[in-house]
């Protein structure tokens, strides 16, 4: 007699799925929990569910996986599972040169990789006590703010698309374009420009770049409050967001927050000015502080932020010296040993890396110190107590970068 | 066992549905060939006849349901159309305009492209309760449309308690919310179910109080009646006695529809798709539709209750009786007693205007040529001639004139239920109740206790 073989249910085994009658799907034998953390987080209590945001959801800027625990809308506890975008940037900075990890580094701020491209190139300049031409470091300062405001016209629209709003992410995208299309007159990329080289930067100003910006910056301003005016006096705008997420300034600080959430919570900390690098002493802009802490206090600090770095941005056009972009290096470039640690203002706060250079044409170690992580760990402590509709306006007027923060 | 060995289990739950329809029409056509070859088919008939003009208002009734469900499929797709264009304006963008001219077949496509969709439904669904809820959600926006005066006397069902019987079925639709959040088997859809339910019955209050001020006016629920009383010029219209309802009924609109800013039952910022994040084909198609449906409907009863409804700006009858052609449907009809001479006029007009106008266009543009310009001149003479019996048609009957204003004013509406979404952000669930309770329920009492005050006010003056 012939008995047909067993099979066990399977996932590569197609027949036996389609065969087998779709069910409730059987229940996931739990993991035995590694934390007394996980064990109390993953205990239901009494009218509480989990809700999975992400890591495929509209508003989670990337993919971002936070499992919520509520009572009903209310978010009773959240735990924040990162890592869905890690790609080692830092350990394959160590299998390239310092010229690869340039390149490396590009994406880990998608939205403004200017600022994430120039932390290898400060870093081996800093290790061989570089001399950077003048020329050089005005082109970085112009095209760090140009990208910094691009970075700040699309918060804008991505708090407003958080919210419901329809119009103002359109608003900042056409702002976003112009800058774009400028930079990849420049730099030949309209998103990871790799621009930034060791001892200088990539091409000089074209007419095309020098034109295009001309002709944006007689407009700029104008289309920043425009833009302002659709939400600042918005009712439902302000109701959402004022006295929402306020982070007073010692949970800042002991959360080593940087950047505008920092600052819009009363500390009035910018790299630029604390530890100045580049050309930024030689400028004169203001660092916008608010008191308030709140996500409408971020949001105002944003729009105070792209008008001061229209400023800066004019300042460095009259003041751009003729000369080089490029200091002379030879083509085998060998860092001398030792260790360095630099830091810079990005439009989400203190983009930092710590060099450590063992005397090869390869950087030993290269550790890398984002914002976002930093900024992103407040959601754990504002959400709590708040609505499900709360948790978007909260993590949107954070900013946060995925790129950065799983690197 | 092979799959085919029990095709019943292995239908979709439509299909359990269409199979017996078909079995019933092949029974039925069976039946009446062989009366008819048997001879006893014309008396049969008869009967058949003589029971339908008994029951004449049954019948009545299924066909202004059935006109009501066609009419709103062109009307969704304007509104989808509209909403598409308006906010890619806003947004500085062009919109759609590669389907048609200036895209207006876009949504038609749409709609087309839904049906042809996989219909899917997931394992895990309560699939009787999963497949009936579209359908719930769409009847019950589709059967308010019976009760609303799109003309003079084009009322899909004569009612006295018009309004009561609007809000009863209007409000079965949250019903069908929480049908399809309940029954999709996910947590996202679970809450968009439920905050639909919470929203909108806290928000039915107000929108019912808000027209209890105008019911106090008119002194009926008819809603025919409520627009014969506004007749006249557009002061007489309702929202000038009573503004502060139409300000609580058009937000509680809003909430009622589900619309920006208050569209956080499908928030998909927060909640994904709401309640139909599982839906997917001609099932999700339905709760598209209705939403579409629900802002005309909504905008069709703020227009009959506050903006006149079928009433022009003005009451230009006098006038036209004041220049003689107040009738000239008589005119047109009694065309045969101008005599053969003066009846050549009439045909005469084409050839008359076509070479006109072809001389015309000639002079302007010479470089045209002869025939060109007669082509020309021809579908100009046409358009003019159409035209020309256009606005006689819309000034000679009452019910064209009324359908015009009635459509016109209700996409207005439309129109600013549109550039709200495009302006606002999402208000919040709390705060919306809040506002719900807090605000608008106190208002529109006070706007009761004051219009009955003023009411009684009035006729112990007059009385």
């Amino acid at each position: 007699m012939r008995t047909e073989p067993t099979r066990i249910r399977s996932l590569d085994d197609p027949e036996v799925l389609v065969q087998t009658p779709a069910t409730i799907y059987d229940a996931v034998p739990p993991l035995t929990p590694r934390t007394e953390r996980e064990a109390e987080f993953y205990t239901l209590g009494d009218g509480e569910m989990f809700v999975n945001l992400g890591p495929q959801h509209p508003s989670t800027h990337g993919v971002l996986r936070v499992v919520l625990k509520i009572d009903g809308e209310r978010i009773v506890d959240l735990d924040p599972v990162l890592g869905y975008l890690h790609r080692g940037v830092e350990k394959i900075c160590e299998h390239g040169d310092w010229h690869h990890a340039i390149s490396n580094c590009d994406p880990l701020e998608y939205a403004a990789s200017m600022f994430s491209e120039a932390l290898p190139v400060l870093a081996a300049e800093k290790l061989l006590g570089l001399e950077v031409p003048r020329r050089a470091e005005h082109i970085r300062v112009l095209v760090w703010e140009l990208n910094r405001i691009a970075s700040h016209a699309l918060f804008i629209g991505w708090l407003a698309l958080d919210l419901g709003g329809l119009t103002p992410i359109l608003y900042g995208f056409t702002e976003r374009d112009e800058i774009v299309e400028m930079l990849a007159a420049l730099t030949g990329q309209k998103l990871l420009f790799n621009y930034m080289r060791i001892g200088g930067v990539n091409g000089d100003l074209n007419h095309e770049f020098l034109s295009r910006l001309g002709d944006w910056m007689g407009r700029a301003g104008k289309h920043i409050d425009g833009q302002a005016t659709l939400m600042n006096e918005n009712e439902i705008f302000v109701n959402r967001t004022k006295g929402l997420g306020v982070i007073d300034r010692e949970t800042a600080l002991r959360l080593a927050m940087s950047g505008p959430p920092l600052r819009a919570s009363g500390v009035p900390y910018d790299v630029r000015r604390a530890h100045p690098y580049s050309v930024y002493p030689e400028l004169e802009f203001d660092v916008p502080v608010r008191s308030e802490g709140d996500s409408y206090a971020r949001y105002l600090l944003h729009i105070e932020e792209i008008k001061q770095s229209l400023r800066i941005i004019d300042q460095v056009l009259q003041r751009m010296p003729d000369g080089p972009v490029m200091a002379k290096l030879p083509r085998l470039l060998r860092v001398p040993p030792g260790r360095a640690y630099i830091a810079l203002e990005s439009p989400r706060g203190q983009y930092a890396a710590y060099a450590i250079s063992d005397g090869t044409d390869q950087p030993f170690r290269f550790r890398i110190h984002d914002p976002s992580f930093f900024n992103l760990q407040a959601v754990g402590l504002l959400t709590p107590g708040h609505l499900v509709a709360d948790i978007m306006a909260i993590m949107a007027s954070l900013d946060p970068i995925m790129g950065g923060i799983d690197k | 066992m092979s799959s085919l060995s029990d095709p019943w289990k292995h239908l979709s739950t439509s299909g359990k549905i269409i199979l017996p329809l078909v079995a019933l029409l092949v029974l039925g056509t069976v039946a009446l060939t062989v009366l008819w070859v048997v001879g006893i088919g014309p008396q049969v008939m008869q009967g058949l006849l003589d029971t339908a003009g008994a029951n004449i208002g049954i019948l009545r009734f299924l066909a202004a349901a059935t006109g009501v469900l066609l009419f709103t499929v062109p009307a969704a797709f304007v509104i989808i159309f509209m909403e598409l264009k308006i906010i890619a304006f806003m947004n500085l963008r062009i919109g759609p305009n590669r389907i048609g001219p200036w895209g207006t077949l876009s949504s038609t496509i749409h709609g087309l492209k839904v049906l042809a969709k996989e219909d899917y439904t997931p394992s895990g669904v309560d699939v009787p309760v999963f497949t009936l809820a579209p359908a719930v959600v769409y009847l019950a926006a589709v059967l308010t449309l019976l009760v609303i005066p799109f003309g003079p006397g084009m009322l899909g069902y004569e009612m006295e308690l018009g309004l009561l019987y609007f809000f009863a079925v209007g409000g079965l639709g949250v019903i069908g919310l929480m049908m399809a959040g309940w029954s999709s088997f996910n947590k996202y859809s679970l809450l968009g179910g439920l905050r639909a339910a919470a929203a909108i019955i806290s928000y039915e209050l107000p929108l019912i109080l808000g027209v209890m001020g105008v019911v106090l006016l008119a002194g009926t629920l008819n809603l025919g009646t409520i627009v014969e009383n506004q007749s006249g010029w557009f002061l007489n219209w309702y929202a000038f006695q009573q503004p502060l309802a139409l300000i609580i009924f058009f937000i509680a609109a809003t909430a009622e529809a589900s619309r920006t800013p208050f569209d956080f039952t499908e928030a998909d910022s927060e909640i994904v798709a709401g309640f139909a994040t599982e839906y997917s084909g001609m099932r999700f198609g339905f709760f598209f539709f209705a939403e579409y449906v629900n802002v005309f409907i909504l905008s069709a009863l703020t227009v009959t209750l506050f903006l006149g409804g079928w009433n022009g700006l003005f009451d230009i009858d006098p006038l036209l009786e004041a220049v003689g052609i107040a009738t000239p449907v008589s005119l047109s009809l009694d065309i045969a007693s101008l005599g053969p001479w003066l009846m050549a006029i009439p045909v005469l007009v084409l050839p008359i205007l076509v070479m006109g106008l072809t001389a015309l266009v000639w002079m302007v543009k010479s470089s045209w040529g002869f025939l060109v310009s007669l082509i020309v001149g021809f579908v100009l003479a046409n358009l003019l001639i159409v035209g020309a019996l256009s606005i006689w048609a819309l000034f000679s009957f009452d019910a064209l004139m009324g359908i015009t204003w009635f459509l016109g004013k209700s996409f207005a509406l439309v129109a600013l239920f549109v550039l709200m979404r495009a302006t606002f952000p999402r208000v919040r669930m709390d705060q919306l109740m809040g506002f719900a309770w807090k605000w608008m329920m106190p208002a529109a009492l006070l706007n009761i206790f004051v219009t009955a005050g003023a009411i009684l006010i009035v006729k112990e003056l007059a009385g």
